[in-house]
């Protein structure tokens, strides 16, 4: 059995002296990355920091300026908050679509994009929100946009001794059809092979794509070519994001696959949000 | 070393005080200390659904939670259901479907199940993937789970 210390706190302070002092110490949210993490040996954690007693974390709101996410909210209840599902249903879908139904009643928003999975089914949909990250530590607080967040495969923007406090969607929404939509091995319970996020506002259009780069991207090409050059014909502008991606062959799929399937999911991305 | 802590909390209906080893999962303290053996073993990464138990209400996979974490939290497992020596309703609605072959994906299947009975009482055939989505069933009894649990809602 492995063996660390486990504390469970109620209090930021007591968090960030933990943090701040010890080494190999992680904050524990769902739990579902770190356990399979630590038992195939990713993580040698000393120290387990149970944030969901937090309750500056438990905060899930929509205000004048938009929607907060708080970092122990879990993924259902995400999917269930009417404001989430009026306004933005792209992020209701990522959530959605992350492992199964048992999995997502403890899994959380913040743990999905700490861990920085490239395959990270939230973080597509949150790219094309504008959505920033509300960072915490024992010297203040700070805002990082999502596409600053993600730096490599399992890195983020963190620095020791920071905590996601929550994230947040800013207003205006994009009044109009976003997808979310996953190619994977299985209906449920497998990471993306391809994951590919299309959000139309008006007569321009957003896409991020996943697990075809290290890190989650926009599919900048494809969006400069409809949104710049009015160009109609979404196979031809589907095909540009070959230029916006670097994918790799793993046990999910082959480089040559990813590079097919995300061409195909921009293109029904597009067809399904932009009108003709 | 391993730390043992105590931790308060209820299992089945029952308020206990226990001590649990800092590392252990959720699913290995319900078999090995509480010995409810129902809740079973399967993949223990969070993919088969096997040791799916309510926490506080909500299924949730035992091998992807500590057993520390249960602390002041109400743990329902299988052997939970049935109330004075009588099945809860889907327990008999898996017999009389003959829901199952060799019965390992049962009891989280049971599990995932009542929990949506408890929040759609009348579930449709997207709510029943969505709710089961974290249940594997070897045997391939997906049918007959399903019109278990179509019997087993409300008209
Ligand atoms: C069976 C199974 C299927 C899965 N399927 C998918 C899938 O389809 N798509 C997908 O994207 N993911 C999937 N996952 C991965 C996982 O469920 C998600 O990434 C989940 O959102 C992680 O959230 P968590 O709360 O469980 O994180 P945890 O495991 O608690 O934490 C993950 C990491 O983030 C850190 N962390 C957590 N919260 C904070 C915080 N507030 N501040 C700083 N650091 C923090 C932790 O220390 C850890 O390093 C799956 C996992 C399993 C077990
Ligand atoms: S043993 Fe927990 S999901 Fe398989
Ligand atoms: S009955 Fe055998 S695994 Fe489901």
């Amino acid at each position: 059995m492995l063996s660390y210390e486990y504390v469970k706190c109620t209090d930021l302070n007591q968090v960030f002296q933990l943090m701040d002092k010890g080494e190999q110490v992680y904050p524990l949210a769902g739990g579902t990355d770190l356990m399979v993490g630590m038992r195939g040996g990713k993580y040698a954690a000393k120290m387990l920091i149970d944030i969901k007693g937090l309750e500056e974390l438990k905060v899930l709101k929509e205000d004048e300026k938009g929607i907060t996410i708080g970092a122990a909210v879990t993924l259902n209840e995400i999917t269930l908050f009417a404001p989430v599902q009026k306004n933005i249903p792209i992020l209701a879908d990522g959530c959605h679509s992350v492992g199964s139904y048992s999995i997502r009643n403890r899994a959380t928003l913040a743990g999905n994009i700490c861990n920085a999975s490239p395959a990270a089914d939230t973080a597509a949909p949150l790219c094309c929100l504008d959505a920033s990250v509300n960072i915490v530590s024992s010297s203040g607080t700070r805002a990082v946009p999502i596409g600053e967040f993600f730096t490599g495969p399992g890195k983020t923007a963190l620095q020791k001794g920071e905590l996601v406090q929550s994230i947040f969607i800013p207003k205006p929404y994009p009044q109009a059809k976003g997808v979310y939509s996953k190619a994977s091995r299985t209906g449920s319970v497998d990471l993306a092979t391809v994951g590919v996020a299309v959000q139309s506002w008006g007569n321009q259009v957003r896409i991020a794509v996943g697990a075809v780069a290290p890190t989650p991207v926009r599919a900048v090409s494809v969006e400069k070519a409809v949104n710049e050059k009015g160009e109609k014909d979404w196979a031809n502008a589907a095909k540009l994001v070959h230029n916006d991606i670097s994918p790799i062959t793993d046990l999910r799929g082959s480089r040559e696959y990813r590079f097919h399937m995300v061409e195909v999911l921009v293109r029904r991305g597009l067809e399904q949000t932009m009108e003709v | 070393m391993s730390e043992k802590v105590n931790i308060n909390f209820s299992v089945n209906g029952d308020q206990e005080t226990r001590e649990a080893v800092v590392g252990q999962t959720l699913l290995k303290f319900i078999r090995d200390e509480l010995h409810l053996t129902g809740t079973k073993e399967g993949c223990e990464i969070g993919e088969c659904g096997a040791c799916i138990v309510l926490l506080n209400g909500k299924p949730v996979n035992s091998c992807m939670v500590l057993a520390v974490e249960l602390d002041g939290q109400e743990l329902v497992t299988i052997e939970g259901l049935a109330k004075n020596g009588e099945l809860d309703r889907i327990q008999q609605a898996f017999i009389d479907h003959a829901a199952f072959q060799c019965g390992y994906c049962t009891p989280g299947m049971i599990i995932s199940a009542r929990a949506l009975l408890d929040r759609k009482p009348s579930p449709t055939d997207e709510d029943i993937n969505e709710a089961l989505s974290g249940n594997l069933c070897r045997c391939g009894a997906y049918q007959e789970i399903r019109e278990a649990i179509k019997a087993s809602s409300k008209k």
